[in-house]
Parts: structure tokens; sequence; C-alpha cells
């Protein structure tokens, strides 16, 4: 029976992270947003999150077998991806750019679980359970490349046990501090996706270095870098996947289902700023206006308030499909992709709107409302534009035939 | 926990009824636009157990969710929407008597309709005219131990000749003092010609010293109205979900079935991206619809609410799906040959059945801003925007 109600436990969760996103987060939020990077003090709480909460901090992206939640019973269905949506719309409620900052693998997680060997995966999710904050971070857009990932030019050639990297990845979250970074590369261009390898590039690997650390419209708080790889030697070890996994499958498809994994999580993070800014205006609304007396306006003020209210239930609703057919083991591309892109759209709509109803004070920066309206455009280029996202799902949709 | 899986009994009903909806329904759509659905047709429907699927089963129905009415009745109008309404012989009258009636009366008002498919029930809400700003020119008076009514009802659906009409009429003035009756000997006028749902006969009744029964269940009756209006709220808008899907797949189907400059027209990129459109579309308003069917059959707080969201959403989503259809069969979809162009006009008129998109919309609006009744109150105003009842 279809049933949209949370478990006991991801209604614990729910409200564990909405206590820390309004406690914590929200104070710092617009700070962090001008100074543009996450204040010292804030680590110490997520320290103490972390502590409180491990599958909180990893918001599911921990295979369970790592470490991550539902170790212990293999009986229950599997939530995971459900309950990480919970977490992250509580989050990006609080503050996204806190979300990208909490520690954990972040985007890279998904292409070890799907793609490293067992001794590749036990390495690298093994280094989030030793002390201290630790990122990992997932390098495949490049100055040339970005919606076109199979044009990717950063080069990989094997030399005695090694590897050799060379080339400039970009706009990469959390690319500086993280512990490790999956990096795609080519072995030669003109193989397209068959000559794709990705890599796992540890923090201090010679040869690897950071570049420019970006200023954005938005999310300013969290970190965006460039990262240079000249003539960087990384062990034959760090191949994700090894040997066996090129002859078998091709390099591209490890990148690519990273984004089934990812795209509902970025779409409910929307959803959590979306809801941000309507229950901000909802408030606004309520405390300023009465609406029963008869200003023409009003009725439009009330009018826009339940577009908002329809498209973010629309948009959590998609993302909740795709994260439900994630946990049943089902294939979700295109569900994946219909989530982000739907979330991301409405999202920004209900967040323009927000601006829009409270007038020349949805511009002032200390109302919070700006700079949702400047966090919520990246939701529609990241992890796939707008346009991507529907060459995705009008791809699938003229193989498969229709089943409703 | 949050899930999408339907059960194996409502897997199976909605085979059974997509079945039926394409087998049935979908190759005789133009001939039952023309001349109405037959008798035959009615007790097929009947006899699969679709005429009361949400009735409790101590009234005759099937007894039911919401829940599974809904996908039950989206696959019906994927055979055919206008079919569908029209199928659907004791309309709104269910919905009616379960929220507003008692239950002695409920259960003497469907009794007829379990026994036969071919009884036709209809429920009169909207008038000519402006009328009064707060309820009904419609009055109803006393007279011995019964009620007369008098007034004129339109749009109402099987009104050409109900064997059960419910009238609603003032009792008192303002919103507060609306009742509904169960009305004997109104006269049909002729049937309205409409721009959609032509295979429904919809008429307007003049009740002219009417005698009438009080429904008389418990509770205030505005709030047993919008419930009645949820039902039918969420019936309607499970349509549209099933509308969209019809053209949506037709849509589809043809992109990639026609060919120009060289390649199917699905695979240019404008047509293309059309398509992941609809197909958005189609799968939100879905969604929207299951869980508001889900809240309501839960009597959660908030379930009217989340049914006007999920009603406006399908509306909306319909109509874009629709209209999308016919655009991309081109010159083909103007043509009636071709299903599409039915379905945007079918779309229209499912949209103005029950509340309106605007209705709802400032209903949650102002619920939203804490000020519920700040526009009125939450049901269909005939002095601003009539309804198809």
């Amino acid at each position: 029976m279809p049933s949209f109600d949370l478990t006991n436990e991801q209604q614990q969760l729910k409200g564990f992270l909405h206590e820390f996103a309004k406690g914590v987060l929200r104070p710092i939020s617009l700070e962090a947003d001008r100074i543009g990077h996450m204040p010292e003090a804030f680590l110490a709480k997520v320290q103490m999150l972390a502590a409180a909460m491990p599958s909180a901090a990893g918001s599911g992206a921990i295979p369970e077998e790592y470490g991550g939640e539902e170790a212990k019973d293999k009986k229950r269905p599997r939530q995971a991806s459900r309950t990480a949506l919970v977490g992250a719309e509580e989050l990006s409620w609080g503050d996204a750019s806190m979300l990208l900052n909490l520690p954990g693998p972040g985007l890279g997680g998904p292409p070890v679980r799907f793609m490293g060997t067992p001794e590749q995966r036990r390495r690298f999710f093994g280094v989030f359970k030793t002390p201290g904050l630790h990122y990992g971070a997932y390098g495949l857009t490049e100055p040339g490349a970005g919606s076109d990932v199979s044009a990717i030019k950063t080069s990989c050639r094997r030399e005695d046990g090694h590897w050799v990297l060379n080339g400039r990845k970009c706009y990469i979250t959390n690319g500086a501090r993280a512990d490790w970074v999956v990096i795609f590369a080519t072995m030669d261009p003109t193989l397209g996706r068959a000559g794709h390898r990705a890599f796992v590039v540890e923090k201090g690997t010679p040869g690897f270095s950071v570049g420019k650390i970006e200023d954005k419209m938005g999310l300013r708080a969290s970190e965006t870098a460039e990262l240079v790889l000249e003539d960087c030697r990384v062990p034959h070890e760090n191949l994700l996947g090894g040997d066996e996994h090129y002859r078998a499958k091709e390099g591209f498809m490890g990148a690519m289902k990273t984004f089934d994994a990812s795209r509902p999580t970025v779409g409910i993070m929307a959803v959590g700023i979306a809801r941000a800014a309507f229950e901000y205006t909802r408030d606004f609304v309520k405390e300023n206006y009465d609406l029963a007396r008869p200003i023409p306006r009003y009725v439009q003020l009330a009018d826009t308030l339940a577009e908002d209210a329809r498209l973010l239930e629309a948009a959590r609703l998609m993302c909740w499909r795709a994260a439900w057919m994630s946990d049943e083991g089902l294939p979700n591309a295109k569900e994946a992709s219909m989530a982000k892109a739907y979330a991301a759209r409405a999202a920004m709509r209900i967040c323009s709107d927000a601006v829009q109803i409270l007038g020349a004070h949805g511009l002032e920066n200390h109302r919070f409302v700006e700079k949702w309206y400047r966090d919520i455009k990246v939701f529609d280029i990241f992890e796939g534009t707008a346009q991507i996202q529907r060459i995705v799902i009008s791809k699938r949709i003229l193989r498969e035939p229709p089943n409703f | 926990m949050i899930s999408f899986a339907v059960t194996e009994d409502q897997e199976m009903v909605r085979e059974t009824v997509r079945k039926f909806a394409t087998e049935e329904i979908r190759p005789r759509l133009r001939e039952l636009e023309r001349d109405g659905v037959p008798g035959e047709l009615r007790d097929r429907f009947h006899a699969l157990g679709l005429s009361l699927v949400d009735v409790p089963e101590a009234l005759g129905g099937l007894g039911l969710d919401t829940f599974t009415a809904c996908l039950i009745h989206e696959e019906l109008a994927l055979g055919d929407p206008g079919a569908a309404v029209a199928l659907w012989a004791p309309g709104f009258v269910p919905a009616a008597a379960m929220e507003l009636g008692s239950p002695e009366q409920a259960a003497r008002l469907l009794a007829p309709f379990a026994a036969s498919g071919r009884r036709r029930g209809a429920v009169a809400w909207s008038e000519p005219g402006r009328g009064p700003e707060a309820g009904f020119a419609t009055r109803a008076r006393r007279e011995g131990d019964g009620w007369v009514v008098d007034g004129d009802k339109v749009h109402v659906v099987h009104g050409d000749g109900a064997d059960t009409l419910i009238a609603f009429a003032q009792v008192d003035d303002g919103w507060g003092g609306v009742g509904a009756f169960v009305v004997e000997g109104g006269t049909p006028g002729a049937r309205e010609a409409w721009l959609g749902l032509e295979t429904v006969p919809a008429a307007p009744i003049a009740l002219r010293g009417c005698r009438a029964e009080r429904l008389a269940g418990a509770g205030a009756v505005l709030p047993a109205v919008r419930r009645m209006f949820a039902r039918i709220g969420l019936m309607t808008a499970a349509r549209q979900v099933g509308l969209a899907r019809a053209s949506y797949e037709h849509a589809l189907a043809f992109t990639q079935d026609r060919v120009a400059f060289g390649k199917p027209v699905a695979h240019f990129q404008a047509v293309a991206f059309m398509l992941a459109e609809m197909h958005m579309d189609v799968e939100s308003a879905r969604w929207m619809v299951w869980r508001a069917a889900a809240e309501f059959d839960a009597g959660a707080a908030g379930a009217l609410d989340s049914v006007a969201r999920a009603a406006v959403h399908a509306n909306d989503a319909a109509w874009r799906v629709a209209d999308n259809g016919v655009q991309l069969l081109g010159g083909a979809g103007f043509i009636q040959d071709y299903p599409v162009e039915k379905w945007l006009r079918d779309t229209k008129a499912l949209a103005l059945m029950g509340q309106t998109s605007e209705g709802h919309r400032l209903a949650v609006g102002a619920a939203a801003a804490g000020q519920p009744d700040a526009f009125g109150p939450a049901v269909p105003s005939p002095w601003i925007q009539p309804v198809v009842t």
C-alpha cells in the first residue's frame, strides 16, 4: 500500500536535524554566506553532531557494510535513500552550504561504492571512521567539459605500476579540503568513453594541487575548488575498480551511476531551501497582512502562496519516488533526473516568489530570502543542468515503453 | 514508511479496469461521444463492481478506500475521460449521501444504485445568473412534515433524467443556512451542449414546488460539503491523470512513428524535451493525487488542503499534457480521426467539475497564511464561478 508517512526512525532523525538546523545552522547562515566559508565554531558543533548521531552526518552516503546506517538489521527493508532525503531536506532548510560542509564522502561516495573493489571500499570509506573531520570529493568537470562528460581531457597513462595524471578539474565541491577525490581521466580521447578511467587521488599526492577557490552567486559558504594535476603519480591500487572493471564496463557508466544516487538528494536539497523560503514568506504574510480586507492584491498573494505550496509538495514527491526506487533496487536514472529537474525548477520559482511577495523587504540581506534566491540557482546547474536532465529523461522514455 | 508500491489486490483491480478501459472504451470513444453510453456498457461496468467503489460494503459498495477508487478512475479515464464520468452512473450522489445524510438515509439512497447499474444520480449545485453573494437563490421551506424546494439549477451531470436528485438550497440566509435535499419532480431543461465531456449528459433543472427530504447527517453542513467536494475532487484529479497519460502515450507513439527530415520527430530535441515535460507532468500529478487520497483515507489534518493542491496540480498538468498532445501530432492532432483533440476539450470540462482551480488556490493560500476564512468558505460559489457537478 502506498504510504507517505515517515518511519519512527525517520521522524526522530527529522526532529533532531530540524532542531540542529534551526538552532545551529540558521544562526550562522548569513555570516557564513558573507565570509564565504564555514565559521570555525561550526566545526565544533559538527563534531558534536557526528558523535550524537553518526548516521545523520553522512546522510546515508556511506554504505551499510562500512558503518553507515542500517548496518545491523538486514531483514528490514532498505530505507537508506529515503532516510537520506528526510535528513537532507531538514539540513538544507537550515542552510544548504552547511549541509555541503558536513563531513563525509560527498559525491565521491557513490563511485567508490559502485565501482570500487572491496579493498578500495574498505580503504576509502575507512577514512571516515577515524577521528577528525573527513571529506571526499568528485572531480569530473573540467574547464572544457561540463555537460558533455565524454569530452574530458585530463589524461592518464600507465608508468611502472603507477598512473600519471595531467589536467585541470574545476567547480569541485570540497575539492581543497578533501582527503581524497575521485578523478576521471582519459587514456586516449579518441577512444571516447571506453578510454575513461576513474582514480581515487589522495590529498598530498605529489603533483596534485589546489588552484583557485571560486567566488559564487550562492552557496558561498561551500568550498568550490579548482584542482590541478601535474604529472601526478597515482598508485595502481587507486584505479577505481581495478583493471577488471574496465574490461567489463565503461568508466563513464560509473560516473553516471553516481548521479542516479545523488540527483534525488540534490533535488530534495532544493526542496529544503524552497521550504525555508516558503515558510518565511507564509509567516511574513500571516503577520503583516489581514487577507480578509478587500484589497485585490491580497488575493494574488494568497494565490501565489498556494501555487508555491503545491509545487513544493510535488517536488518532494518526485524526489521521494526516485529514492524509493533506489531503495527497492529498481533502476531509477529517469526518475532521478525527473526529480532533480522538477525540484530545481519548482524551487527557483518558490524562492523568486518569496522575494516578490516580501516586496523590497525581500532584497534586504538580513532576511534570508535574498540569500535563498541566490543559493537556489545552482540547483538548476550542478549535478547536470536542466537541459541535461531533459536529455536523460527523453532518451529513456524513447527507449522504454511507457509503464505507469 | 514512504512507499509507492501498490498492493497486489490494487494491482489486480487496476489491471482489470485497464483492460476494460483499453478494450471496451477506447475503441468506441467517438461512438460514445456521439451517442452517449449504452445500457449494456453500464451493465458491464456495474457487473465489474465499479459503480460504488468507495461506498462501504454495508451500503452495497465495494468498500474500497478512496485511494483505490482513484486508481480505478485513473485507468477508466485512460480509456476515455468522458466515458469514465458517464459510466459512473451514481455520480456525486454517494459522496453527498455519505457526507451529508444520516446513516439511515445513506443506506436508503444508495440501495437502488447497488441493485442496478442503469440508475443515474445527480447533485445540483450551480445556478444561472448571479444569485446571492453567499449561498444560493434556490430556497427550501417546510411544508407538513417535509420540505418544498424552489429554484433553478444548471450544469448538472445526469440532470436530463436522474433517478435520484440531490439539490442544495437555502433554509436560511448565508452559507451557514445551506441545506442538502433529496428532491422529487424536478423538470429537466434542454441538454447542455458542452466543449468537452460530451459523452456525459448534463442539463439544467427547474425546481418548482418540489417535495423534498432534507439530508440530516450529524455535524455542520459546510465541512460536510467540503468533504463531499474533496471526494469529487480526488476522483476528478485521478481522471485528469488518466487523461494526461492517454494523451502522452498517444503523442509518444505518434512522434516515434512519424518521420521528418530523415528521422522520427521524437528524436528532435525540441520534441523530445516536450515529451520529457509531459512525462514529468503525468508523474508529479499522479503522486499528488496518491498522497492526497492517502491522507484523505487516513483522516489526516490538512487532508482537504492536500486534495485541493492535488486537484489544481492535476488540472494544470493535464491541460499542459493534452495541449502538447495535440501540438505534437501537428495538423493530425486537430482532426477527429485521432483522439487527442477530444482530450484537450475534456480536460477543460473536468477542470470545472467540483471546485475550480482558482477556488482551491485561494483556500490553500488563505490556510497557509493562517487565515482560512479570509476569502469565505472553501466551497465553490455560484456567485463567483459556476461549476459542474
